[in-house]
């Protein structure tokens, strides 16, 4: 089956598939950036207000394509309870909007006494792989599945202070995650590229590592430098090396769905329409010949 | 424990005072958490790690992009008061809002009363806060409560 191409959903992406309709297959949608959480304040009743013709433009978007849930708000890895109010609340945006599948990040953005601001891609901390994490994931996971009923999955983050002197590696902790709890992999490339930048990680040996089959997304972006650092700020064009891993690794992913192009929309004038759509193009390039060497390989 | 070895990090990434101090006195992890000596040796690592100045660098411009990009003509304006601002803010608050509006909408308030405290700001200033601060309402104000 080919992989879908699609963009992460923001305010400018309705624009780009009115331009572009037939370069979108697929839009992941991220359930907090349709309400404002007013969890923290008493006197306005409801806690969740949704932005009023956010859900409905979406499902204008969505007609003809396939949409996904992409998370940032229940921060699976924390050491804390999860929200199920929330999780409620994404369960009737994935009934409303008929997600195909639901992500999340394998980063923690919340601590008991506070959170860290993600800005969607900013900064989410890094996870300690041992034992206790994996099984305060797992069982977040399963209350998650019950609830959403659909197929889930986590992203690697951008690391730049890894935890050191972990029992598994994060691709082995991926792993074990579709092993034990069937939660599939969002691979973000550019993420990997980020800690290659900045001299984490070798994106070589961690595909290596990763077993291919859990790999049901790809997200792929460009990013940006900050005081000597490179930073997965969703600001720029796609990199060269990020295709390449895509392509050189991509034919092992046999139950990719979707390849997503993540950019901030404060950032849509640098990137022109026509660089986005340079992207969906390359995208689509790539979704073509990983199910032709898809093909090759099961002949084979 | 594994909840105050997050906590820790946590604090550690939005406090770059907090990272100089460890770094000097590393026992002060031990007095403010309770960690065991593998989380303390990790966190130790980790607050001496390189990418330690990204993650606070990153924490800081997080907080200051919902304000920038919302409230651009003051934050413009406040010109060399921003900085202190944010800091007292960021200190005050240090649970932050996914939401940029939220965000916006609290820092208003917060200059609000600060203004009635008796901070002084130019004319201009107070004005341009004042429009954007009606924009984040109204931004707000359009909202539903059932899906």
């Amino acid at each position: 089956m080919r992989a879908l191409v699609g963009l992460l959903n923001n305010p400018v992406v309705p624009t780009i598939i009115r331009y572009a309709p037939g370069l979108v297959e697929y839009v992941d949608v991220i359930p907090d950036r349709l309400w404002y959480d007013f969890e923290d304040e008493a006197g306005h009743g409801e806690r969740f207000h949704h932005v009023v013709g956010a859900i409905d433009e979406l499902k204008q978007c969505g007609e003809g394509r396939v949409l996904g849930g992409h998370g940032i708000g229940l921060s699976l890895p924390s050491a804390m309870p999860i929200d199920m109010a929330m999780v409620d609340e994404v369960a009737r945006l994935a009934r409303e909007l008929n997600f195909a599948w639901f992500s999340e990040h394998l980063s923690m953005f919340l601590v008991a006494h506070g959170s860290v601001p993600n800005s969607q891609a900013g900064l989410g901390l890094p996870v300690v792989y041992d034992d206790a994490s994996f099984q305060i994931i797992s069982a977040k996971l399963d209350v998650l599945k019950q609830v959403l009923g659909c197929s889930l999955l986590l992203e690697n983050g951008a690391v730049f202070t890894p935890v050191p002197d972990t029992e598994m590696t994060e691709p082995e902790f991926l792993n074990r995650l579709y092993e034990q709890s069937g939660c599939a992999t969002l691979l973000d490339l550019h993420n990997l590229y980020v800690g290659w930048r900045n001299g984490i990680l070798s994106p070589t040996k961690y595909l290596e590592q990763l077993n291919p089959l859990c790999v049901h997304e790809i997200h792929v972006a460009g990013g940006d430098h900050l005081a000597g650092f490179y930073t997965d700020s969703h600001s720029g064009l796609t990199p060269s090396e990020v295709w390449s891993w895509a392509s050189e690794f991509g034919p092992r992913f046999t139950n990719l769905k979707a390849i997503v192009f993540e950019f901030h929309e404060s950032y849509f004038e640098k990137l022109g329409m026509h660089g986005i759509i340079g992207e969906l193009e390359r995208m689509h390039g790539l979704a073509e010949s990983l199910a032709h060497g898809v093909k090759e390989r099961i002949a084979s | 424990m594994l909840v105050e070895f997050q906590q820790a990090l946590a604090d550690l990434v939005s406090a770059p005072q907090l990272c100089r101090e460890v770094r000097a006195e590393p026992s002060r992890l031990r007095g403010r958490y309770d960690l065991s000596d593998k989380e303390f040796e990790r966190l130790i690592a980790m607050v001496n790690h390189p990418g330690m100045q990204c993650n606070c660098m990153l924490y800081r411009a997080n907080r200051l992009a919902p304000l920038a990009l919302n409230l651009p003509r003051s934050c413009r304006l406040l010109g060399s008061n921003l900085g202190a601002l944010l800091s007292e803010y960021s200190t005050r608050y240090p649970n932050t809002n996914v939401h940029f509006y939220r965000e916006c909408h609290r820092f208003c308030s917060f200059v609000e009363e600060k203004l009635e405290q008796g901070l002084e700001l130019r004319p201009e200033v107070r004005e341009a806060l004042e429009q954007e601060f009606s924009a984040v309402k109204l931004a707000l104000s359009a909202t539903s409560v059932a899906l």
